[in-house]
């Protein structure tokens, strides 16, 4: 038996060493990663595994696969959640994740269970992103929610929906034509092939044009939008960048401050493809809208569109690269949504459930809970991970294979209530209940109906694997993992 | 599944995570304080938004949550307290929803207010809460501790100074700050000196399952069974034939809910503490070693001994945070804290406050500034603040030490490290850090102590 002083400097050494080489060399921690661009080096903690796979945690005594809660702050999780996610699926189906002081619910049914609970799992944690969209229906439950939530969701849905879908395929179009004078460092021309970066080029920009268009901001705006958006984005939840998003916030609320002025007296309107006003548009509605009988205020009315400001851009440019990415790997689904435009919607919700943007809402519990004999005393933050959700092979068979045909998957118009019936699921991306995401349907529109006349106008585009990150093999393609496609790089044929 | 098989406890009095109440009974925290059983909670919706929300243009943008769990953080916290303490008094680490206290006066009302606070004990970490009774609390265990400590603390440090006093150079962390309050420890357990280093592995890795590494937490729980299974024949021998030591003391106990077990003198050894004692001795001597004004001053002084003892556990605490939790709803530093709610009160920023100590990040041993004595009743014992070490639990509430009682842990504690240290000095002379040695202080793991972990000194062999 070592002395006590051996021990403690043991223990010393021990510590000094990096998380993964802690368990001891496993088959796993051996393989050195080779020219993993785009990512951390493995160094910086856990190893990076082949997508897939789980690194070995440890086990307890009766076999149940240990999770480390610092997983969730390393590169490896970034780019290769799932294996960790059915590791918590199997075997911690409510997990108490210490050393951040939460709770994770990973599978399809407690998710759908806690969304629909209005009462039980109110609303996002408070501060997070109040501080930077100010008062919004993300913090607010039940009835006052509800009205609140309607007062612009009516405008996003339905027939003031399709009365937007001509503007929005000619902002796609105009986008796409113009692609001949994108500036050198997104685009070149080498023999009849063209290479750009459809982020650049097409998606970061396109789902934000549409939200101007919808909110009725006047164009030259345009500019002070992307500023908003990216400010507020990155400054949500107190980061250093927090500050940014303050100010950039209340340069938003002098802007439309004015604007709420303005549209007071001299409401705008929408115009459908032969130039007839069909409707006022949002920013002129919330003008005239009524919450218990009084006005709405120009904070208000501020939040709200800071809300939408934030939600509608992130979102479905990820939605559209993640798409175009993975189907762009499966040639024989990108030729069969090529030949048959009515497959449009599966890719599109097959990808939303292979690679969501937003993988779930946080929550906080308003009584003291037992869910899966894990006690949960009230207020808790409760994280519903929504990525786990869609991975759920309880729901989903197979599901870490991109499949647009999958018959399991519900890929019909999206309802509030969920889809759940004859063996087919909705999947969770947009979430589900009474904060469903309000853009869903016009995301879904948007990301449809762009990628459609994107990819129909391109001749033969296939993957620039060369300028895209690699996986840790050096070869292959990067899994998506948690964070969406940033840059898509593709050749296409000029002639 | 649906939402009806969430199981809600409707209108249950409880602990904070939902333990089924009996009879309601007046308890009293450990210091006396009555304690309000928690609020009888009525099938009302609670929104918790309100506890949570920043004020408008209230901006936390110095610190990311992120950095309170970095390496950089385990290594030095104190420049991360800094900020914390001088701009957020009441920080609300907005990821995990825990309130960050750092300022000298916030951190000592919420450790000594038990009415509104508590502080959970290790087994329920480990979620083991009716594994055993703590019986740390009981007047022959603690008799038979200090009286342990007492008789073996000289004798114990001299033992281990001589086996390297002949060699001229050591590693006083771990040849004697680590080993010493493990070996006293099992001394006042009375354990054969083969199952010592046994012992003491167990006994580490016990307290080390407590924090939040899984792994370690598996580990822990098979080092307690290891250890109740190693205790439980010797406390039925001791039963037989009681000594005068701890085990002894505990197999003779009459205690509320029957005779004791094996299973109580551990639960009793994993709630005790050896960090304050094993952190105090390493640091102070990294302190002494590395600050060689203040070497000069204890020399030449061997009553300074106990003074640079005390500033040791101000200027660097080996338990830099403790968490407690929030009894019930209560508002505090101008926000609403809710049922349950996680505060971490940092010691480390505290025992370093520019309000309360002048140029705090110096070492002055005899400081004006600082208590030169353990606090009595609250932690301004003399008008001047005491270090807060929290290994120590709260300033004792009797202003005197009663007749029938031990002294308490702090003055056993202080008095065991001033002889220890004593005993270091005189045995070592000439005492002084190996050429090129680097010393530093550091956790080895998130939460746990902050201490020195490898010490070379070299010294004129005897």
């Amino acid at each position: 038996m070592d002395s006590i002083a051996s021990f403690l400097t043991n223990m010393a050494d021990e510590a000094e060493a990096k998380p993964g080489r802690e368990a001891g060399a496993t088959a796993a921690t051996e393989r050195k990663p080779r020219g993993a661009a785009g990512f951390k080096s493995a160094e910086q903690g856990f190893p990076l595994m082949p997508v897939g796979e789980a690194f070995d945690m440890g086990h307890a005594p009766d076999g149940t696969p240990l999770l480390d809660p610092r997983i969730f702050d390393a590169p490896e999780f970034y780019r290769n959640p799932y294996p960790y996610y059915k590791i918590m699926r199997d075997h911690y189906p409510v997990y108490f994740d210490k050393l951040h002081n939460c709770y994770y619910v990973t599978r399809y049914d407690d998710i759908t269970a806690c969304y629909f609970d209005d009462e039980g799992f109110n609303t996002i944690p408070k501060g997070s992103s109040s501080g930077v969209l100010g008062n919004t229906q993300l913090e607010l439950s039940g009835v006052e929610h509800r009205r609140r939530r309607n007062l612009y969701g009516q405008h996003l849905v339905g027939k003031s929906l399709d009365n937007r879908l001509h503007a929005i395929q000619s902002i796609a179009e105009e986008m796409i034509d113009d692609f001949a004078n994108l500036d050198e460092s997104i685009k070149q021309d080498r023999n009849g092939v063209r290479t750009i970066d459809v982020g650049r080029a097409f998606a970061n920009e396109f789902p934000i044009r549409v939200v101007c268009d919808v909110l009725g901001f006047p164009k030259e705006s345009r500019k002070d939008f992307y500023y908003w958006y990216n400010s507020m984005m990155s400054g949500l939840g107190g980061s250093e960048t927090h500050h940014q998003g303050l100010e950039a916030r209340q340069h938003l609320e002098e802007y439309v401050g004015e604007l709420v002025e303005e549209r007071r007296k001299n409401p705008t309107y929408l115009y459908d493809a032969n130039g007839k006003p069909v409707s006022k548009d949002v920013i002129s509605k919330l003008c005239e809208s009524q919450v218990d009988g009084d006005y709405l205020s120009t904070e208000e009315i501020t939040s709200n569109i800071a809300l939408v400001v934030g939600g509608g851009g992130e979102t479905t440019r990820g939605a559209i690269l993640n798409m175009g990415y993975l189907l762009l790997q499966h040639p024989d689904q990108f030729k069969a949504v090529m030949e048959d435009d009515g497959l449009w919607d599966s890719a599109f919700h097959e990808t939303l459930r292979h690679s969501t943007p937003i993988g779930g809402q946080p929550r906080h519990n308003s009584f003291d809970i037992e869910l899966h004999g894990v006690k949960v005393p009230a207020g808790s933050l409760v994280n519903m991970v929504d990525f786990s959700a869609n991975h759920d092979e309880r729901i989903f068979k197979d599901p870490e294979t991109f499949n647009i045909f999958r018959p399991d998957l519900y890929s019909g118009k999206l309802l509030r209530s969920g889809y759940r019936k004859e063996g087919r699921c909705s999947h969770m991306a947009f979430g589900v209940g009474p904060h469903l995401c309000p853009g869903a349907w016009i995301s879904h529109q948007e990301a449809v109906i762009g990628s459609k006349i994107l990819w129909h106008k391109l001749k033969n585009p296939r993957i620039n694997v060369e300028k895209m990150p690699k996986d840790i093999d050096g070869a292959s393609l990067a899994p998506i993992g948690l964070i969406s496609v940033k840059e898509l790089w593709i050749d296409y044929d000029l002639n | 599944m649906s939402t009806r098989e969430i199981s809600r406890p409707q209108g249950e009095t409880g602990k904070p995570h939902g333990t089924a109440g009996t009879a309601p009974k007046i308890t009293y925290g450990r210091n006396g304080v009555p304690v309000a059983p928690a609020k009888v909670r009525g099938d009302g919706f609670r929104s918790y938004e309100i506890f949570q929300r920043e004020r408008m243009g209230e901006s936390t943008a110095l610190i990311k949550p992120a950095q309170l769990i970095s390496p950089e953080f385990v290594r030095n916290p104190y420049p991360l307290f800094a900020v914390l303490r001088e701009n957020y008094p009441c920080y609300r680490n907005w990821v995990d929803n825990s309130f960050w206290i750092s300022p000298y006066n916030e951190v000592t009302s919420v450790f000594a207010d038990d009415a509104n606070f508590e502080t959970r004990p290790k087994r329920w970490f480990y979620r083991m809460e009716e594994y055993g009774r703590d019986l740390r609390e009981e007047l022959p265990v603690l008799e038979a501790q200090a009286k342990g400590i007492d008789d073996n603390a000289a004798p114990l440090a001299e033992a281990l100074v001589a086996e390297f006093a002949g060699r001229g150079s050591a590693d006083l962390a771990t040849e004697f700050a680590g080993r010493y309050p493990l070996e006293l420890l099992a001394r006042v357990l009375d354990l054969p000196p083969d199952d010592v280093p046994l012992f003491a592995q167990r006994y580490w890795r016990m307290q080390r399952g407590s924090n939040w590494e899984p792994r370690s937490e598996q580990d822990g729980v098979k080092a307690i069974h290891e250890l109740t299974d190693y205790f439980r024949p010797l406390l039925e021998q001791r039963r037989a034939n009681p000594g005068t030591d701890l085990v002894s003391a505990v197999a003779t106990l009459e205690a509320d809910g029957g005779p004791t077990r094996a299973e109580d003198l551990v639960v009793t050894l994993l709630e005790g503490d050896h960090e304050t004692l094993h952190g105090a001795l390493a640091n102070t001597l990294f302190l002494l070693l590395t600050t060689p004004d203040q070497m000069d001053v204890v020399q030449q002084d061997r009553r300074m001994v106990k003074f640079a003892y005390l500033e040791t556990l101000r200027h660097s605490t080996p338990v830099v945070i403790t968490r407690r939790f929030a009894r019930h709803e209560v508002e505090r530093f101008g926000r609403l804290i809710p049922e349950g709610g996680v505060m971490i009160l940092a010691a480390g920023a505290a025992n370093r406050d520019p309000r309360q100590y002048e140029d705090p990040d110096k070492y002055i041993v005899g400081r004006k500034d600082l208590c030169q004595r353990e606090p009595r009743g609250q932690y301004r014992a003399d008008g001047l603040p005491a270090g807060v070490a929290f290994g120590l639990g709260k300033p004792s509430r009797h202003p005197a030490v009663p007749e029938d009682r031990p002294r308490s842990l702090y003055a056993i504690t202080r008095d065991t490290a001033t002889t220890a240290l004593n005993i270091v000095l005189d045995g070592l002379p000439n005492l002084r850090l190996q050429d090129g040695a680097r010393p530093e202080l550091r956790s080895l793991r998130l939460w746990e102590m902050h201490t020195c972990w490898s010490l070379p000194v070299v010294f004129d062999a005897r």
